[in-house]
């Protein structure tokens, strides 16, 4: 293909994309394999021809030349099949002969994006480059001969946290005593897989991540939870006694719960507890699409919707028109269709308004709880802008969140859960201790989940994340069998179970020197601090250089 | 001094009880006298009988009485003995060192704790984190630990080595003899114990079945054991080997292989049988969901090749107005059949010589893909010259669907040649005597011989009957025509040339008059010429100007002359000049007055600034559009028998009313044959898809016919290479033969995808398309 072509302002070259293909002709054998599993046909076979000068002065010898015709293995520099890096080439190639490497300066393709003036949308978290506050907090609180000395290995701890409201026992009698109620309260591990949704994710990973949770339950006695997203819930699980583990959530689109009330007559048991989705940390203030392709035969069936239409979530509940309402209303509703006894709470992305919601919820005996999604969450499709730049960061939130609850006196009644970016750095456990000891009761996880449990390869720093346009090259969050097969369904759950089991233990090495084994160290944070003045002073915990 | 007689130390002194300090010092200042036989009654002191190296290897005795401290025998050595007459307090043998040391009573908390050689004998029941820490050194024998009766809770934490054994004979704890939570991160020693217990760290330990040799090991030393607390009685009872169990530390192979039930196993037993075969959404679907590898073959492929053989027009095809297949051409001559590809072009032109190879401006060359990467095109033009040899094809008989054709130039032969080609009788009306309008009367002898305008023209006279009509023709002829015809094509082109009004106009002539004329030696232009419009045409009247001996020449125009190509390079080879901008004031005797003031003196000045057609006697049924008939794609007019060709329609090429003239055939054939219109919607290829690598880029001329074939890209036509075959790393690309056809076919349980097909296709024929959606 001849280069000599007319440039549009997007003509880019391989220097000016985000990702450039390393190919060692040497080492390639032409299997075809990378060009095979490509997901963006970023790389094609090429056709080239090489010039061999033979220009020298002798006796005899006239100058000529000569031309090889020799093919290779191209990279596309259209923007439609920009490499994303996801090394899915690196991955089946034998010989190490090719492998995506980041540009050594900033893409030009993030100016032409937009074409036809469409803004640019994508999967993953927002970009960073920088540790989150949450990386840099220090445990600073060790037993050293202070507090009891237990050890992480050997002693036994209470790791569960409770989801639903704990009022004080005089105020639980005069509800009993009145309405012949009290709040249901639920016992759970407090690292919760937050709401990715049927849809969102592939069938394989979906079903994986809940067998997983299944697993950690009936065989590891580790009560530990699962939200839905909005989607609906397959009718099976709504009749089985997994249900128990299994977080339901209602979000703006309403979707599935036609067949989920439907099947509550049939419920062997209840679910652990009701999310009602107000927002995500990901994309705060912005719905959800699931684009016309990716309602198939399956996804319809799950949602309750005709195959092949779009389904958007709006950004906001249409019936809805204050926080007193939203909260009343629909807490009462969810609480109603199970006869009170499942706790219900709301999820909000975090935000400078969000002591508003908690100050309702203070008021309402109802409500559950609150769970709050930072600015660094994941999500399967969201605007890059609102991705990049919206949102609330999570430490600072819950603190915020807590230490009004603290004035309220009502801390230990209505349980934070926090999430958002918790673990993307890899470091789970002190993610998840800190933000504990900040005030959160539980953590919500999604995205580490993903790169745990089934190898999601996407970043923070523009690798991949493709899932909103159903290609993902590990089959995470495809629904084209074709993709999703790629996923063991099994091979999820085991790394699930593992991740679970390794977290257990790193979360009981960072609190066990606290000498803390009868409850989690929710808010306690006279164990933690930060070598960054400002943070220490605005999350108000010690400075420590 | 007697050995067996004990040397007496008080902890007490004048009644008031000395403190550790000091009663350490007189143990070591005693054995340090050569005592080996202490007895001390103890009030609370800490570690009594350790550290007693000062009797190097010979044998001391040392019996407590009182309250010991805690401690005892801690970094106990070798040679040291010690018995305390009743219970003990903490950590009894803490990091004992070799000490036997018998407690006759219970001990608390810690016994043993960090112990590596030596032996703890007790007699009663212990308390908390015994047996914890101790280790074994492979050069010593491992440390013991004999209980009669239980252990407190947390046993053996981190037991790195030695033997505990509990005897269970009236424990403090009779439903639990080991305690609570016994053995966590044990990784070494063993455990023998008898009595009932509630487990230990499965995860560090195991029970393992007791073997002769630990039972003679334990029957031997429990004798010992039984001696030192005292109580041989209990032998027979202690030596019943079905009341006793072993428990080892796992090995660190045994700690990772620790099985907790497999997820397969879970998903078979719990999973699917909570929820039904097929899991989670069997009841929604039955696809398979089994996983599958990373590169699949078959329906899992995310594409498929595909041999798109001719779906494409190659650019120059796509560039033709006659739409000559011209790439099928070369193909034909690649493949040594010479003389179809020159008979192929009477399919498509009655002039594939006088116009391709001599006339026409050739966009096929301009569209060739070879311009892309800046390589000369295919030269049709030779390909061209040599058709004046190709055969007349055998028409059919005419059947009696009647066409009358209104003009005999280029555009009337050629809908006439294609309605005979199709069967029909047609029949062109001229003014002329001779077929050939245009090139035959006005196109210069210069730019094509005479011989091959001849043949070309003979050849159609054999085929196209030809009425020559000496009037003109007026409305009511044609109405009449129309009548006795199934249709009327107009294609009499435009021959009134365009004027400019300006005083002096008279003394213009037309170019038409000028080129008819010239090429009949039937005018003398003079010394100066000047041509007013500085066009191809124009260029044609410079060039016969000076063949007729004009010696300076101008072309003047308003604007950037338009001319082009071979026609303005042989009119500026006879001198001819251009100017512009010029706007003529008017035509003097003189010559041509500009609005400049500036007069080009002219012997003879020529007006070539185009041509109108004469629509005189076109009928009121036709709508007509700026002087030109309109005509919708078809060529069809608004009158639905009468078609319009040619530069009656729009000025154009000599390849474009041939063209035309195909298109109107085609669809009057259509509509004989009470068919739809079918126009070709077949798309030009995209050129990026030819490889043009394959080709020598300094290539600067053709040899012959055959090197033009062998360059030919075949744009969007399989050149039958095999290229695809061997770039296929599946070999999943055969050639199918058919005859005189051929296909390439991809098997789909080998293929993979890759696309390597598509990127090595010199031609650009593979495609990767996406294969069908799944589920």
């Amino acid at each position: 293909m001849s280069s000599n072509t007319k440039i549009t302002p997007s003509s880019l070259s391989k220097k000016d994309l985000p990702w450039q293909i390393e190919w060692d002709n040497d080492k390639c054998s032409f299997c075809g394999q990378c060009t095979s599993v490509c997901p963006m046909k970023a790389i094609k076979m090429s056709v080239s021809r090489k010039r061999m000068m033979n220009l020298s002065l002798g006796s005899g010898v006239k100058p000529s030349n000569s031309y090889e015709t020799f093919q290779t293995i191209m990279q596309n520099t259209t923007s439609e099949n920009a490499c994303i890096g996801c090394a899915m080439c690196t991955q089946v190639c034998e010989n190490h002969a090719i492998m995506p490497v980041k540009s050594d300066e900033p893409s030009k393709l993030a100016y032409h994006v937009n074409q036809g003036g469409n803004a640019s949308t994508r999967g993953g978290r927002r970009k960073s480059n920088t540790p989150g506050v949450l990386d840099q907090i220090k445990f600073l609180r060790i037993s050293m001969l202070t507090d009891p000395a237990l050890d992480a290995g050997r002693h036994e701890f209470e790791m569960n946290t409770l989801l639903g409201r704990v009022l004080p026992p005089e105020e639980n009698i005069k509800l009993l005593k009145e309405n012949g109620w009290i709040p249901p309260v639920r016992e759970i591990y407090p690292l919760v897989i937050g709401g990715m949704s049927f849809g969102a994710l592939s069938p394989t990973m979906w079903e994986g991540l809940q067998m997983g949770v299944s697993y950690l339950n009936e065989e590891m006695g580790m009560p530990v939870r699962m939200c839905t997203g909005e989607g609906g819930c397959p009718p099976r699980l709504l009749r089985s006694k997994f249900l128990k583990y299994v977080i339901l959530q209602i979000a703006s689109g309403y979707f599935g719960w036609d067949e989920i009330i439907r099947s509550i007559p049939e419920m062997v048991v209840d679910p652990c507890a009701i999310e009602i989705k107000y927002g995500q940390g990901a994309k705060p203030g912005d719905g959800g699409l699931l684009m016309w392709h990716k309602v198939n035969k399956l996804i319809a069936a799950i949602r309750g919707v005709p195959e092949g239409i779009s389904l958007p979530s709006p950004p906001t509940h249409q019936t809805k028109y204050s926080i007193e309402e939203a909260v009343a209303k629909m807490i009462q509703s969810m609480s109603m269709a199970w006869g009170f006894r499942v706790p219900v709470y709301p999820k909000i992305s975090a935000s400078s308004t969000a002591l508003a919601v908690l100050n309702n919820i203070a008021r309402n005996p109802y409500a559950a709880g609150l769970a709050i999604d930072g600015e660094d969450g994941g999500t399967g499709a969201a605007y890059s802008v609102s991705m990049n730049h919206m949102g609330h960061p999570i430490a600072s939130s819950i603190r915020d969140s807590y230490l009004t609850l603290t004035k309220l006196g009502k801390q230990n009644e209505i349980p934070l859960f926090g999430g958002g970016g918790i673990g993307k750095n890899g470091n789970l456990a002190a993610n998840a201790a800190a933000l504990i000891m900040l005030g959160a009761s539980g953590i919500q996880i999604g995205k580490y989940v993903m790169q745990a449990a089934a190898g999601c390869i996407g970043s923070e720093k523009d690798r991949c994340n493709i899932c909103n346009v159903g290609k993902c090259p590990k089959g995470i969050t495809s629904q084209d069998p074709r993709l999703y097969r790629r996923l063991s369904p099994e091979k999820v759950a085991e790394r699930v179970v593992d991740f679970y089991l390794s977290f257990d233990m790193e979360i009981r090495k960072i609190i066990a020197p606290l000498g803390r084994s009868t409850s989690l160290p929710i808010g306690m944070s006279d164990a933690v601090g930060i070598n960054d003045y400002h943070a220490a002073k605005r999350l108000n915990i010690k400075y420590v250089v | 001094m007697s050995s067996n007689q004990f040397y007496e130390i008080s902890g007490k002194e004048e009644g008031i009880r000395l403190e550790s300090i000091k009663l350490e010092d007189k143990i070591q200042s005693a054995v340090e006298n050569g005592h080996r036989s202490l007895e001390i009654n103890a009030f609370g002191q800490h570690g009594i009988g350790g550290r007693l190296w000062k009797a190097a290897d010979e044998k001391i005795n040392i019996k407590i009485t009182g309250h010991p401290g805690q401690r005892i025998g801690s970094m106990g050595f070798p040679n040291t003995t010690i018995e305390v007459m009743g219970p003990a307090s903490d950590d009894v043998g803490w990091l004992n060192t070799g000490a036997e040391i018998t407690i006759h009573g219970n001990a608390t908390n810690g016994v043993a704790n960090a112990m590596a050689q030596g032996k703890v004998y007790v007699g009663g029941n212990l308390g908390s984190r015994c047996m914890t820490m101790t280790k074994r050194n492979p050069s010593f024998d491992p440390p013991e630990l004999w209980v009669l009766g239980s252990v407190g809770d947390f046993f053996g934490e981190f037991m790195a080595g030695g033997i505990a054994v509990i005897c269970g004979v009236s424990p403090q704890t009779p439903d639990n003899v080991l305690g609570y939570k016994p053995l966590v991160g044990m990784v070494g020693g063993k455990v023998f114990v008898r009595g009932p217990f509630n487990g230990y760290s499965k995860s560090d330990a195991k029970l393992i079945p007791l073997e002769d040799e630990d039972w003679n090991w334990l029957t031997e030393n429990i004798q010992v054991y039984l001696e030192k607390i005292n109580r041989p009685e209990l032998l027979e009872k202690l030596t019943d080997r079905s009341k006793w169990q072993l428990i080892r530390s796992l090995s660190p192979q045994e700690k990772i292989t620790v099985s907790r039930r497999t997820i397969s196993d879970f998903r078979i037993n719990v999973w699917d049988k909570e929820l039904g075969n097929g899991g989670l959404i069997g009841d929604l679907t039955t696809a398979d969901r089994s996983q599958v590898p990373l590169i699949t073959t078959g329906n899992l492929r995310r594409s498929v090749p595909v041999w798109e053989n001719k779906k494409y027009m190659a650019p120059c095809e796509a560039s033709c107005p006659t739409g000559i297949p011209v790439q099928q051409r070369w193909s034909l001559i690649r493949d040594g059949l010479f003389e179809e590809a020159v008979d192929m072009s009477l399919e498509y032109t009655p002039f594939p010589s006088t116009v391709c190879g001599y006339l026409c401006p050739n966009l096929c060359m301009g569209g060739c893909t070879r311009n892309k990467s800046l390589m000369k095109p295919v030269d049709v033009k030779m390909l061209g010259k040599s058709s004046v040899t190709a055969k007349t094809p055998d028409f059919p008989k005419p059947d009696d669907r009647k066409i009358a054709i209104i003009g005999g130039g280029p555009a009337g032969i050629s809908v006439a040649w294609q309605l005979k080609l199709a069967g029909h009788d047609a029949t062109i009306y001229d003014a002329s005597e001779q077929l050939g309008g245009k090139i035959s009367k006005m196109i210069p002898k210069s730019r094509i011989p005479e011989d091959v305008l001849l043949a070309e023209i003979n050849r159609v006279n054999d085929v196209i009957p030809h009425k020559h009509v000496e009037d003109d023709l007026t409305i009511e002829d044609i109405n009449r025509l129309k009548k006795e015809n199934d249709f009327v094509v107009f294609a009499t082109g435009a021959q009134k040339p365009r004027m400019i009004p300006v005083p002096g106009k008279e003394r213009l002539i037309s170019t038409n008059e000028f080129l008819v004329r010239a090429k009949a030696d039937d005018i003398t232009p003079g010394k100066h010429v000047v041509i007013i419009g500085a066009g191809n045409v124009g260029c044609d009247v410079a060039t016969e100007a000076h063949r007729l001996g004009s010696e300076k020449i101008t072309l003047i125009d308003v604007q950037e002359p338009a001319a082009f190509g071979i026609e303005r390079d042989e009119a500026e080879e006879v001198g001819a000049k251009f100017m512009w901008p010029c706007f003529t004031k008017e035509i003097t005797e003189e010559g041509v007055l500009l609005t400049s003031g500036k007069t080009l003196k002219a012997d003879t000045v020529v007006i070539s600034i185009g041509d109108v057609p004469d629509i005189s006697f076109v009928p009121e049924s036709v709508e007509i559009e700026r002087g030109f008939i309109k005509v919708d794609r078809n060529f069809k007019t608004s009158d639905k028998k009468i078609f319009a060709i040619g530069d009656i329609v729009k000025p154009g090429l000599l390849t474009d009313s041939i063209g035309a003239g195909r298109v109107a055939a085609n669809r009057i054939t259509e509509i004989l044959a009470g068919k739809e219109s079918e126009i070709s919607e077949v798309k030009k290829i995209d050129i990026n898809r030819v490889s043009l690598e394959y080709y020598n880029p300094r290539l600067d001329a053709f040899d012959d016919i055959n090197h033009c074939g062998d360059d030919c890209a075949s744009c969007g036509s399989c050149r039958d290479c095999g290229i695809c075959v061997q770039a296929c790393p599946q070999t999943a690309i055969a050639r199918v033969d058919k005859g005189k056809d051929f296909e390439y076919t991809v098997d789909d349980n080998k293929c993979i995808a890759c696309g390597f097909c598509a990127g090595a296709c010199p031609c650009g024929i593979w495609d990767l398309v996406p294969n069908k959606p799944l589920g």
